[in-house]
């Protein structure tokens, strides 16, 4: 993942801030996740990894958001790598999986997202021709 | 995807002069993938213009702020709260971002960054080739798969102009007949008939396929142009 900035620091007090505004959505969709693995179904990922359990959405929201969450933003740069593999490499934020019991796991994906970006981690698009 | 390249930076710079707080919003979808408006390019730019700006003693001060994909308002929420503080707003996305940024906050001034070129494909990193007009009614399916609208200058529906010269359109540049193409792939799969029913002409600009390359790959693939 890109991370342009050249010290490692992570502002988890900013990331807490994020944290906080969200946190109502964030409770409740940690809570009410009855791991069914019904979402799974509805996400094209999972199919074309051959249903990976690393693809399916609950798992991506509860290791990317759901780990912020837990730790209350206290988190270092190795670990806001590894989110951000989850939430770019593993979601393309089709908005199309489907939660029965109504948990938006794409917005939660977003946040995620929006977390590793306030940080300056990010996926870019020409790194993958340095990876290849 | 929708392809997009950034605008010179001076005509950037002219649009929001005139406001001291500009918020720069990027989009995390096509522009991301065409390197033309995603985070690294917002970052780059208001690096840019911040240091020209206060070079030149003048108040305005640009921030960033990345949205997943700016033409879904689901990805626009967290905006909410950043944009009052600004009093001028700068987008990287297409012209459909910016509409849907423009459409949300109707008090502030919103400017493009880049000029939204085409529905295109990828063809290296950096350099992108348009294949798409979005006519909406699309005809690909009794042209072998070339469009007339983005290939032929003159997006003729029925076969090539007198100007069609052994494959090579009279506009010059060497650039192929896009009806000598599509004539020579229905051949091939043996459906000629099929561009002999006459279609309607649509009324289209001249326009032939143009190639966005982002400057910063432009030196590497000179040579092989
Ligand atoms: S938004 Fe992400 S998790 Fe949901 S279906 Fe699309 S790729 Fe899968
Ligand atoms: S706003 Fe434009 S550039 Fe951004 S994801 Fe949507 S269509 Fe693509
Ligand atoms: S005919 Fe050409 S411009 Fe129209 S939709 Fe098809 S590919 Fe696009």
């Amino acid at each position: 993942m890109s991370s342009p900035k050249n010290d490692n620091t992570v502002n988890t007090e900013a990331i807490r801030e994020v944290l906080d505004t969200h946190r109502a959505k964030m409770k409740t969709a940690l809570r009410v996740c009855a791991h069914c693995s019904l979402c799974a179904e509805s996400c094209f990922l999972f199919h074309v990894h051959d249903g990976d359990p690393r693809y399916m959405p609950s798992h991506k929201f509860i290791n990317s958001i759901g780990r912020l969450y837990k730790k209350k933003g206290r988190i270092d740069q190795e670990a806001l790598e590894e989110i951000s593999e989850i939430v770019w490499r593993r979601c393309v934020l089709c908005t199309r999986c489907y939660c029965p019991l109504g948990i938006d796991i794409p917005e939660m994906i977003a946040l995620a997202r929006n977390i590793c970006r306030s940080q300056d981690v990010y996926f870019t698009w020409d790194q993958l021709e340095q990876e290849a | 995807m929708v392809k997009a390249k950034k605008k010179p930076f001076e005509e950037i710079k002219q649009a929001i002069e005139g406001y001291t707080r500009v918020l720069n919003i990027g989009c995390g979808g096509c522009v991301s993938v065409c390197l033309a408006g995603g985070q690294k390019e917002v970052n780059l730019l208001n690096l840019q213009l911040n240091a020209a700006f206060s070079g030149e003693n003048k108040a305005t001060r640009v921030d960033s702020f990345t949205v997943e994909r700016q033409c879904n308002e689901m990805f626009l929420i967290d905006l909410d709260k950043v944009v009052p503080r600004y009093d001028g707003l700068m987008s990287m996305a297409c012209g459909a971002g910016v509409q849907l940024i423009a459409e949300r906050y109707p008090d502030k001034p919103i400017f493009p960054a880049v000029n939204t070129i085409a529905v295109g494909v990828d063809r290296q990193i950096g350099i992108y080739e348009e294949r798409c007009r979005a006519c909406g009614e699309c005809v690909l399916g009794y042209t072998g798969g070339i469009c007339p609208i983005t290939r032929c200058a003159k997006g003729l529906f029925n076969g090539p102009c007198g100007g069609t010269n052994k494959g090579i359109c009279e506009i010059g540049n060497e650039i192929p007949c896009a009806w000598q193409d599509i004539y020579e792939r229905l051949k091939e799969q043996n459906r000629v008939d099929d561009i002999l029913k006459i279609k309607t002409a649509m009324q289209w600009q001249n326009q032939t396929r143009r190639m966005i390359v982002q400057d910063e790959y432009a030196g590497r693939y000179e040579d092989k142009k």
